[in-house]
């Protein structure tokens, strides 16, 4: 079974915390989807075969031309931001 | 006299011949909204005043719809049903959206999807649970509850969702109308908060295949903020959805629809919804389809849920980290940037959702990509590869869109069951390839509807609604809404 303290660290490397209970329903499904992923390696001949990431391979996809335009407003780019001065997002001291 | 539970058809000949104003259909679409919502759900939230673009005159134009909140909508509260974004309003348009304006459809209201869209129950929104119009204690499923409900309740007649695993074919079959996701890149994501970018899609509910046609027709085409959009084909589907089916060739999964297969084959609903299931398969031949049951592999077809998992988890993390809570969203307390993202994210976050982002951490970690992550993508390969091979011999797969009818809330599942692994989530097979996929209803089981679900080859969406369409004709269901409901 995987640790809660592994489970704790996956967490805080995407920064966010859990209650400890929800630490251990996470151990309980990790048990049934670690099961499930063996189900993958049961697979005949599955390491020959290279992983698709993509649905279709695209032959139209084309970058459009670095030209500016529909940019928007310094007022609209800080429209959401909670805290904002000088027309900047606010955000804690950095240098001490 | 009501028109929110009529077809688009219907509604643009009242509109064309002045029965209605567009003004009017507002009112009842929104007064339906609000007489609903606190039972089921449906709306995060509903506007009370109408916007319409009436410079181009289309099949929608004045015709309500409801839009699900991950799509951004410049001026309108879009939370993606999570507590992180609950007061956020995007400063731009989604395409969908916007397309949908030119073309002069109103919007009623965004609805509730399960957080981030990650979720297939409709029980994970910051504002709640959405309740199948059919029985309300049950679920309508996700991820775009709301909008599956809405288009079930006859509220409008149409909503659009997003579909990255089933999320728009599978609540479309527990809320007995139709769902359509066509080929992947064939409608832009552009202000679509992304999910699973390698699976995610645009769908839409509708009442009846020819509504779905419509809608397509308008909302496609290549869009330069989507680089992964596809370039217009000319066509216009619904021109083509009366043409004969005669010699067409459709196949199902044997295993999948077996039910000496399953453990639990003495379960009445589940037999009672694969027996229904051949004789739409009988009727199919009645009208011109050829259809025939092929093999594959089981440990394959058991591999597709835990594959979709480690895909869809693993782009997940990566996509969402960008809800800091600092340039937008709510904003966690600390002394540090460190400190207010990590409390704008432990606060913001649901369990569910957050137990997703670990998994798909751990997917990521170097010691454990070879055996997760990158085995999920040659699984993705190796059925995209059988699916296409089938495709060179039929027109489509023709599938049970669900194993049953909508799951009671707190239902409990055995997600290691061959039932729960392949006819619960075969469906991903449409999100891994791109395919054209749509869910029809094809009748009820204890008085709850079910469904049969087509996929084509990628590209076709034509041939697939086509298809769909010949079926629905023969089969009856077209244009419901939730019995007991009006």
């Amino acid at each position: 079974m995987i640790s809660k303290e592994k489970l704790k660290d996956y967490a805080s490397k995407l920064m966010f915390d859990m209650e400890d209970s929800e630490y251990e329903t996470l151990q309980s499904e990790f048990e049934i989807i670690l099961k499930q992923m063996d189900l993958i390696g049961q697979i005949e001949g599955i390491s020959e075969v290279e992983p698709m990431t993509f649905p279709y391979v695209i032959y139209h996809a084309k970058l459009r031309d670095d030209v500016v335009k529909d940019e928007l407003t310094k007022e609209e780019v800080l429209y959401n931001a909670k805290q904002v001065k000088n027309e900047q997002v606010m955000v804690p001291k950095v240098v001490e | 006299m009501d028109y929110m539970d009529k077809s688009i058809d219907e509604i643009r000949k009242a509109l064309d011949n002045n029965e209605i104003t567009s003004e009017k259909l507002f009112k009842e679409a929104n007064a339906l909204a609000h007489k609903y919502q606190e039972e089921y759900n449906c709306f995060v939230t509903i506007l009370d005043e109408k916007e319409e673009d009436t410079s181009n005159k289309t099949i929608l134009s004045g015709i309500p719809y409801g839009l699900k909140d991950n799509f951004s909508t410049k001026g309108i509260l879009t939370t993606a049903s999570s507590n992180i974004l609950k007061d956020y309003v995007p400063v731009y348009d989604a395409t969908v959206y916007k397309k949908l304006k030119q073309a002069g459809a109103v919007l009623v209201g965004k609805t509730v999807l399960d957080e981030l869209a990650m979720g297939g129950t409709g029980t994970t929104a910051h504002t709640g649970i959405v309740r199948n119009p059919w029985d309300k204690t049950r679920m309508i499923g996700g991820s775009s509850a709301g909008s599956a409900a809405a288009v079930a309740l006859g509220i409008v007649p149409f909503a659009i969702g997003s579909d990255t695993g089933d999320s728009v074919r599978k609540p479309a079959a527990f809320g007995g109308v139709v769902g359509f996701k066509p080929t992947y890149g064939r409608i832009s994501r552009y202000g679509l908060f992304a999910f699973a970018s390698s699976l995610d899609h645009v769908g839409y509910f509708t009442r009846n295949v020819k509504d779905a046609a419509y809608i397509t027709d308008i909302l496609k085409g290549q869009d330069e903020l989507d680089m992964t959009s596809l370039p217009d084909d000319g066509k216009k589907y619904v021109d083509t959805i009366d043409n004969e089916i005669k010699g067409r060739k459709l196949f199902y999964i044997k295993e999948a629809v077996d039910l000496e297969n399953y453990k639990d084959n003495d379960d009445p609903e589940l037999k009672e919804t694969l027996k229904k299931f051949y004789e739409t398969i009988e009727l199919c031949k009645q009208i011109g389809f050829e259809v025939e049951g092929v093999s594959i592999d089981r440990k394959l077809l058991n591999a597709l849920y835990p594959s979709y998992i480690a895909i869809s988890c693993a782009e997940a993390t990566s996509n969402n980290a960008n809800l800091t809570g600092i340039p937008f969203g709510s904003r966690g307390d600390g002394k540090s940037i460190e400190e207010i993202m990590f409390n704008a994210r432990t606060n913001g976050f649901s369990e569910l959702v957050k137990r997703r982002f670990v998994l798909g951490s751990l997917i990521l970690q170097k010691e454990n990509q070879e055996k997760l992550f990158l085995n999920a993508g040659r699984v993705r390969r190796m059925i995209v590869d059988k699916m296409n091979k089938l495709f060179e011999k039929y027109d489509g797969l023709i599938m049970p869109t669900s194993g049953g009818v909508a799951p009671k809330f707190g239902d409990k599942t055995d997600r290691l069951s061959d039932r729960y692994l392949i006819l619960e989530n075969h469906l991903v097979i449409g999100n891994f390839g791109g395919f054209p996929s749509i869910s029809i209803p094809s009748g009820f089981v204890n008085g709850l509807p079910i469904s049969i679900n087509i996929t084509g080859r990628v590209f076709e969406d034509d041939v697939v609604l086509n298809m769909a369409y010949k079926i629905e004709e023969k089969l009856n269901y077209k244009n419901q809404i939730a019995k007991g409901v009006k």
